[in-house]
C-alpha cells in the first residue's frame, strides 16, 4: 500500500484539489477504502467495542473517522479532529497514559472541509472540536476571529525552546501563542544525479548556477527540463517566494494587512522564473501529480524543488530512477548564503469554545512536544516531519535511507533546512488567496499569461478581496 | 386512448346540487388538507425558509473586520457588476446552445427507432440507454474524469492510437467540449425517453394515412411525426436550459482531477459556491443565487407563455 508510507503535506484546498494530488488521491482513497473493506475493519462506529480502536486505526488511512473509547466514564472527553493518517495511534497512547482524559478524533476532511466545518460550527457557537489540525497558513484566519485560545496561560512557554523558532514565531503572535506547532516541510534541491552527471552538470548552489544548468540541460537534451515550475500551486510559490525575501504579505494581526505581489522583490522573483519559462527551461505541469512524477521519472524533469514529504510521495510512482535521487540544499540567490524555505506543515489550536480548555491544551502540548508522541507520528503511515528539535537532532532521525536515494541520507539536508527558515506571516484569508490563485495562475502553465501579469492580477484580487472584507491595506 | 371517455358525465346545475356540491367540495378539502400537509411542511422548511434565509441574508454583508452590518442592493449592484459572474453566465448559454440540440438529436433518433418497432429487444435497450440517467451524477462524472484523464485515460490512449497526439481533455480549449460530452451521455436516455413516450401518443390512424399515402418514411418521421411531438421538444428545450445553468456537479469533479481548467466562476453555481464557502462571502453568494433563481424563474415563465401561446398547455 502506497498510502502507508506517505509523509504528510499540505491539505488538498479550495472546492477543488490541486489535480494531482486528486488522481493520486482518489485512486489511494479507494484503494485504502478497499483495503480496509477487505480488512473488515469498519469506520465510524458509535457502538465500537473498546479493541476496536487499534483496528480503526489500521485503516485511518482511509478517510474514515475514528472513535477512541474512554478509559473511565468520569474522564474529561474531549474532540480532536485530524487527518494525518495513523494519527489514531497517538491518540490511543494519550489516552492510555492520561486516564483522566479521553480524546475522541474525528476526522472530517482534509483541509478545506475541515475548515469550512469548523468556521460553521464557530458562527452556530456550538459543535467546534476542543483540538484540531490547522496548517500554519490557515491558523491566522482563526487568530482574526479570536476563535482560538491563548495557550500561554496552559503552559505553552516551557516548551518553546523545543521547537524550531520559525515554527514557534508562526504560531505566535506578540506574547501570545495561538497553537503548538507539529509537523513541516523544510524544502530541498531534490534532484536525479544520474541524470545531471550524464550531462555533466554540477548540481547547483545558487539560482544563477540554476538558470546556466537549466540552458546547459536543454542543450545536451532537448526533451528534459531542469525542473517543474508549478504556477498553480500557491502554497509551493509562496515557499520560494520567502526563500528570495519576496514574501508578498505583511501581517501582524488586526485590521491593517499589507499586500504586495507587484514590488522589486516580487517582480524580479517573477521574471527570473518567466526566463526560464519562456526559453522553455521548466517544465510547466501541476506538481505533486501523476504527471509530474512520471516526468521525474522518465528523465523529464531533473530535480523538484521539494519538501521533506515530497520524496514519500514520489517513491511509488519511481522505477527507472530508483537509487538516483539526492537531496542537496536549495540553490541560494545570494552566494554563500542559507536560507531555506517551508512548504507545508500544521499545527495544533485549542477553540474558544471548548469546554475544558486545560484538558484540550494538555493533549495539544503532549502530541507536539513529547517523544513518546514523536515516536509514533515520525512512523507511517503519519510519518511526520518534525518542528520538534530532540527528534530533528537526533541523528538516527537524520541518517535514514530509502531506496529511491541508494545509500545517500536525503533526511540530513532536509533536516538541515528545518532550521534555516524564516517564519513568515500568512495573511488572515489564505483560503481564499489559495482558491483564486487556481484561477489566476491557471494561464501561465499553458503560456496564456506571464507569471508577472498573473502577480498584477493577483495583487487586485487580492485587495479588492481584502478591503471587501473590512481590512486596511498597504503595499 | 381516448381521454375524454373516463371523464365523469357533466353534473346538473341546479341552485341546491351546486351549494351541496361545494358542501362536500369543503369537507373534502379539510380531508385533503392532512394529505398535502407533509408535503406543504416539508415545501415550507426546505423550500420557502431557505428561500426567504437568502433573500435575507442577502440584503446584509459579514466582514471579517467590522462584523454584519445591513448593506441593502449593495450585493446585488456587485454581482450585476461582476465579470466572474457573467462569464460564467456566458460560458453555460455557450454550453446549452451546443449541447442541448445535440443532445435532442440523438434523442430523438433513438426514439425513432424504438417507436418505429424495428429493433430487437427494444424494451431491453431502451432500459439500457436510460441507465446513464440512473447514475448519480456525482459517480458518472467521476467514471468519465477517469476515462478522459490525460494520463492514464483510455480515450487519451484510443486518441493517440488513431494519431492524434498529446490530447488532453482537460485543457482549457477541451474542457468544455469534454463537460458536453459527459452530460449528453448522462441526459439524452431521458430526453429519448419522454419523446418516446410523445412518439407512441402519436395518434395510429394518422400515420396509416400517410402510409396509405405511399409517403416515405423519412416524411412520416420529419413531416408527421416531428411537428406532432413538438410541444414534448419544446418543453425539453426549457428543461434542459434550466438544466443548463444550474451545470455544477459535473465541472465540480473534473476540478478535482485538473483544477487549472475549471475556473472558480467557470458555471454560475460555482462562483456562488466559491464565493460562499472559499471566500466565506455567503452575502454576495446569496445575492447571486437570487439572481440565478430570477434568471430561471423568468425562463420558466417564458416558456409557459410560449406554450400557452401555442395553446399546448392550458
Amino acid at each position: 500500500m502506497n498510502v502507508t508510507s506517505l509523509r504528510h503535506r499540505p491539505a488538498p484546498r479550495g472546492p477543488r484539489f490541486t489535480a494531482g494530488r486528486t488522481v493520486a488521491g482518489l485512486a489511494g482513497v479507494a484503494a485504502a477504502s478497499l483495503l480496509a473493506a477487505a480488512c473488515g475493519t469498519s469506520g465510524p462506529s458509535s457502538s465500537a467495542p473498546p479493541s476496536s480502536s487499534a483496528k480503526a486505526s489500521a485503516s485511518a488511512s482511509a478517510s474514515a473517522s475514528v472513535l477512541v473509547s474512554c478509559k473511565s466514564s468520569t474522564a474529561t472527553k474531549i474532540t480532536f479532529w485530524a487527518w494525518v493518517p495513523g494519527i489514531a495511534r497517538a491518540v490511543t497512547a494519550f489516552n492510555n497514559s492520561h486516564p483522566s482524559i479521553c480524546v475522541t478524533l474525528e476526522d472530517v476532511g482534509a483541509g478545506s472541509p475541515q475548515y469550512v466545518a469548523i468556521t460553521d460550527a464557530l458562527k452556530a457557537g456550538t459543535g467546534a472540536p476542543d483540538v484540531a489540525e490547522v496548517e500554519f497558513d490557515e491558523l491566522p484566519s482563526f487568530e482574526i476571529t479570536h476563535d482560538v485560545l491563548n495557550l500561554v496561560p496552559y503552559g505553552a512557554n516551557k516548551y518553546k525552546s523545543d521547537f524550531v523558532p520559525w515554527a514557534w514565531q508562526e504560531v505566535s503572535q506578540g506574547s501570545a501563542v495561538y497553537a503548538m506547532p507539529g509537523d513541516a516541510g523544510p524544502m530541498a534541491f531534490y534532484y536525479n544525479s544520474a541524470l545531471l552527471a550524464k550531462y555533466h552538470i554540477t548540481p547547483p548552489t545558487t539560482y544563477a548556477q540554476f538558470a546556466t544548468a537549466a540552458a546547459a540541460l536543454k542543450k545536451a537534451d532537448p526533451s528534459a527540463y531542469i525542473t517543474n515550475f508549478s504556477a498553480t500551486d500557491l502554497q509551493w510559490v509562496l515557499s520560494l517566494m520567502a526563500q528570495d525575501n519576496a514574501w508578498p504579505f505583511t501581517y501582524t494581526g488586526g485590521s491593517k494587512v499589507g499586500i504586495n505581489w507587484t514590488g522589486a522583490a516580487q517582480t524580479a522573483f517573477a521574471n527570473y522564473w518567466q526566463n526560464l519559462i519562456n526559453a522553455k527551461e521548466v517544465n510547466g505541469t501541476t506538481d505533486v501529480s501523476a504527471t509530474s512524477f512520471a516526468d521525474m521519472d522518465k528523465g523529464i524533469d531533473a530535480s523538484w524543488l521539494s519538501s521533506a514529504w515530497g520524496p514519500s510521495y514520489f517513491a511509488p510512482d519511481a522505477k527507472a530512477t530508483v537509487g538516483d535521487w539526492r537531496a542537496a540544499a536549495l540553490p541560494q540567490w545570494t552566494a554563500g548564503a542559507n536560507v531555506a524555505a517551508n512548504w507545508g506543515g500544521s499545527t495544533y489550536p485549542v477553540f474558544k469554545q471548548s469546554a475544558h480548555p486545560a484538558a484540550a491544551a494538555e493533549f495539544s502540548e503532549w502530541l507536539n512536544a513529547t517523544d513518546a508522541s514523536w515516536n509514533i507520528t515520525k512512523t507511517a503511515p503519519s510519518s511526520l516531519f518534525p518542528t520538534y528539535l530532540p527528534l530533528l537532532n537526533s541523528s538516527s532521525y537524520k541518517d535514514i535511507t530509502v531506496p529511491i536515494s541508494g545509500s545517500s541520507h536525503p533526511d540530513q539536508a532536509f533536516t538541515a533546512a528545518a532550521s534555516s527558515i524564516k517564519g513568515v506571516p500568512w495573511p488572515p484569508f489564505m483560503t481564499e488567496a489559495l482558491t483564486q490563485a487556481n484561477t489566476v495562475f491557471a494561464g501561465v502553465l499553458d503560456g496564456k499569461t506571464t507569471l508577472l501579469q498573473a502577480f498584477k492580477n493577483f495583487q487586485n484580487v487580492l485587495v479588492s478581496y481584502a478591503k471587501a472584507q473590512g481590512f486596511t491595506v498597504s503595499g | 386512448m381516448n381521454g375524454i371517455a373516463s371523464q365523469a358525465p357533466p353534473r346538473p346545475r341546479g341552485m341546491r346540487s351546486l351549494l351541496v356540491q361545494s358542501a362536500w367540495i369543503h369537507r373534502r378539502d379539510r380531508k385533503g388538507f392532512w394529505f398535502v400537509a407533509p408535503f406543504l411542511a416539508a415545501f415550507l422548511i426546505f423550500m420557502l425558509a431557505p428561500l426567504g434565509y437568502a433573500v435575507y441574508t442577502s440584503l446584509y454583508t459579514t466582514r471579517i473586520i467590522g462584523g454584519t452590518v445591513f448593506s441593502g442592493a449593495a450585493n446585488y449592484t456587485q454581482t450585476l457588476q461582476s465579470g466572474e459572474f457573467w462569464s460564467g453566465v456566458i460560458r453555460v448559454v455557450i454550453f446549452a446552445a451546443i449541447q442541448i440540440p445535440v443532445m435532442l438529436a440523438i434523442a430523438f433518433f433513438f426514439a425513432t427507432i424504438f417507436d418505429l418497432g424495428v429493433a430487437k429487444y427494444g424494451t431491453f435497450f431502451r432500459t439500457v440507454f436510460f441507465i446513464p440517467f440512473a447514475v448519480p451524477a456525482v459517480v458518472g462524472a467521476v467514471m468519465w474524469s477517469f476515462l478522459l484523464e490525460p494520463q492514464f485515460g483510455p480515450f487519451v490512449h484510443f486518441a493517440n492510437g488513431i494519431g492524434l497526439h498529446d490530447v488532453n481533455f482537460f485543457s482549457t480549449n477541451l474542457i468544455l467540449p469534454s463537460i458536453i460530452v459527459i452530460v449528453i451521455w448522462e441526459w439524452t436516455g431521458y430526453n429519448m425517453l419522454i419523446l418516446y413516450t410523445a412518439l407512441r401518443s402519436v395518434p395510429r390512424d394518422v400515420i396509416e394515412a400517410a402510409i396509405l399515402d405511399d409517403t416515405p418514411l423519412w416524411k412520416i418521421i420529419l413531416r408527421v411525426k416531428l411537428p406532432m411531438v413538438r410541444p414534448a421538444i419544446v418543453l425539453l428545450v426549457f428543461i434542459n436550459t434550466i438544466g443548463a445553468l444550474q451545470l455544477f456537479t459535473e465541472p465540480l469533479i473534473l476540478a478535482y482531477f485538473q483544477n487549472q481548467a475549471i475556473s472558480i466562476n467557470f458555471t454560475p453555481t460555482l462562483y456562488i459556491y466559491n464565493t460562499a464557502i472559499a471566500g466565506q462571502q455567503y452575502n454576495l453568494a446569496a445575492a447571486a443565487a437570487v439572481i440565478l433563481g430570477l434568471v430561471i424563474v423568468v425562463i420558466s415563465v417564458s416558456s409557459l407563455v410560449f406554450r400557452r401561446r401555442r395553446s399546448e398547455v392550458s
